[in-house]
């Protein structure tokens, strides 16, 4: 039987329909407008920082905001753009034409993936212009300022929203491969938020795990602790407020890390979906 | 040659882990001609809608072989081969009704050569040309129908899977469906088709499976079935009230028997065809 080759074309296809589909979804602009009014609140409030500077202020609440609303986005459109097409049956039409189902999956992955990284390179562009914007007042004002050096490298803060995006992208690879073999989107949600959690506080237990004293329960904690990303080595924060660019070795590491677990996430989706009855 | 050749085909479904089997088809062994309109008949439930996603390479039968065009069911070459519009379909809200047959074309495998042209003309077939830039959001479900009969066409197939082709379609609507169907079958394409509307099925089909409970109950040519069910039906037309006392007694001196009367339904629709017709045609003006 020819199984067929499978086809880039394809998934490009389905990748940009699914991306012109998720930026018309309400949630997306109710996310964008909440985002933009809580970083321009940044503003407001920066005086409350405890003594930081006020573009690392910005910087801290900047990625933190796109962090979160950016982990929203993940869960829920991944969720939401994969359950409309088994609910509108759109995927028994797709599916009856000559598409694998692997094309379908990596076409939805594509399409939310673009649609992170579109959401992530509005936020850092947003954030890059309200920090050249504090930072050109703030040394008009007072032109010793950034005379130590502390002035925040934009090629840093771009970097740090690529690796943003990075951590997004797994997170919507876990989700997308829960969504695969969940029969409610209500499960595959829950779940998405449950991974989002203990990827968040990996770091943790491992820790307190790697101070065990039996050298199998250390072993067995590192194993478990591979099977989900940790989220916390995607935190640059304080990398990019010592004001050089992102090393290069630390981005070709994450780039590669973040890679690994969205091909093993994204595989597993095609694993589960290749098997599910629709 | 058969377009389709089933053998065997049993599907089991388990509801969930450890939950008791539920068989939705047993033993299901047919095939269906290239060049013919089949109807697959049977009550909700019966199984109609499980067999043509086998057919599509879509579920996996529990046990059994499917064939598209000699070729194992769900390989490229029967997928190529196949146009398939499931029950009330819905399609992207964001695309306009082109952009959704222009998807679905390429998906199917078309490239960009002639592409519009391809697209254009599957879009006059079902007669959504005027609606054609609107979204799909803002359609009807008559017209989304007919938007995923154009999808389904796009890439001329020689095997059609209809999935309750006219559900939610307007008498006039179902009348230009069965007319299309009617044309394709001309052009030499199959036509398999589930259907509840039993009076467009006798209208346009040459065959029928009848399915209950998973199995195949009956199957064979139209006409033949319908002789199985006994006796010859009358249609009259303009008979005088007073007339029916002689043609009872007619009847009775020959052996037979006025079973039932009522009112023709088939009158009444074509009283409707036939306005829409003269109203569309301009003959009749909206009080």
């Amino acid at each position: 039987m020819n199984r067929g080759r499978l086809s880039i074309g394809r998934v490009a296809w389905i990748a940009e329909n699914t991306f012109r589909e998720a930026v018309r979804q309400r949630l997306l602009l109710m996310l964008v407008i909440t985002a933009a009014a809580l970083g321009g609140s940044a503003l407001v409030f920066h005086h409350r920082s405890f003594g930081a500077p006020e573009p690392e202020f910005l910087l801290d609440a900047g990625f933190g905001i796109l962090t979160f609303f950016g982990s929203i986005l993940a869960i829920v459109t991944t969720v939401q753009l994969f359950f409309s097409e088994i609910e509108r049956r759109t995927v028994l039409t797709v599916l009856a034409k000559p598409v694998w189902r692997s094309e379908f999956i990596l076409g939805k992955l594509g399409g939310v993936l673009l649609l992170l990284l579109a959401f992530c390179a509005s936020g850092i562009v947003s954030l890059a212009s309200l920090l050249w914007w504090r930072q050109a007042a703030l040394a008009a004002t007072d032109s010793g300022t950034f005379e130590n050096g502390c002035r925040i490298s934009y090629a840093a803060v771009i970097a740090g929203g690529m690796v943003q995006w990075l951590r997004l992208g797994v997170l919507a690879a876990i989700t997308l491969s829960v969504a695969s073999y969940a029969r409610t989107s209500l499960f595959a949600l829950v779940s998405g938020f449950f991974a989002l959690v203990i990827c968040n506080l990996q770091n943790l237990a491992c820790q307190s795990y790697r101070l065990a004293d039996l050298p199998w329960i250390r072993g067995a904690a590192r194993l478990v602790g591979g099977i989900l990303p940790d989220f916390e080595i995607y935190n640059m924060v304080d990398r990019v407020k010592a004001g050089g660019p992102l090393s290069a070795g630390y981005l070709g590491g994450i780039t590669l890390y973040s890679l690994v677990y969205i091909s093993v996430f994204g595989g597993l989706a095609i694993y589960c979906f290749r098997h599910r009855e629709l | 040659m058969n377009a389709i050749e089933l053998a065997g085909i049993t599907k089991d479904f388990r509801s969930g882990a450890g939950a008791a089997r539920i068989r939705a088809l047993d033993g299901i062994s047919l095939g269906i001609e290239a060049g013919e309109v089949t109807a697959l008949l049977g009550p909700n439930g019966s199984g109609k809608s499980t067999l043509l996603k086998i057919i599509l390479g879509l579920l996996a039968p529990t046990a059994g072989d499917c064939r598209v065009f000699g070729v194992p069911s769900g390989c490229v070459e029967a997928r190529r081969a196949v146009g398939y519009l499931p029950e009330t379909p819905d399609f992207y809200p964001h695309l306009t009704g082109f952009e959704t047959v222009r998807f679905y074309a390429r998906m199917g495998g078309l490239t960009r050569a002639g592409l519009p042209e391809r697209v254009w003309a599957a879009i006059a077939k079902v007669g959504l040309v005027a609606e054609a830039h609107r979204r799909i959001g803002s359609y009807s479900q008559g017209m989304r129908q007919r938007i995923g009969l154009a999808q389904a066409l796009v890439t001329d197939p020689w095997l059609l899977i209809l999935d309750e082709p006219t559900s939610g379609i307007d008498p006039a609507g179902a009348a230009e469906i069965g007319a299309l169907i009617c044309r394709l079958k001309a052009e030499g394409r199959t036509v398999l088709l589930s259907s509840h509307q039993l009076e467009q099925v006798e209208e346009v089909c040459d065959r029928a499976v009848m399915l209950d409970h998973g199995r195949q109950v009956a199957a064979g040519r139209i006409d033949e079935l319908a002789r199985r069910a006994g006796g010859i039906m009358l249609g009259i037309e303009s008979l005088p009230e007073n007339a029916w006392g002689e043609l009872r007694a007619w009847l009775e001196a020959r052996g037979g028997r006025l079973h039932d009367t009522r009112m023709n339904r088939t009158g009444l629709r074509r009283v409707f065809l036939e306005t829409v017709q003269r109203g569309r045609s301009g003959e009749i003006c909206p009080p």
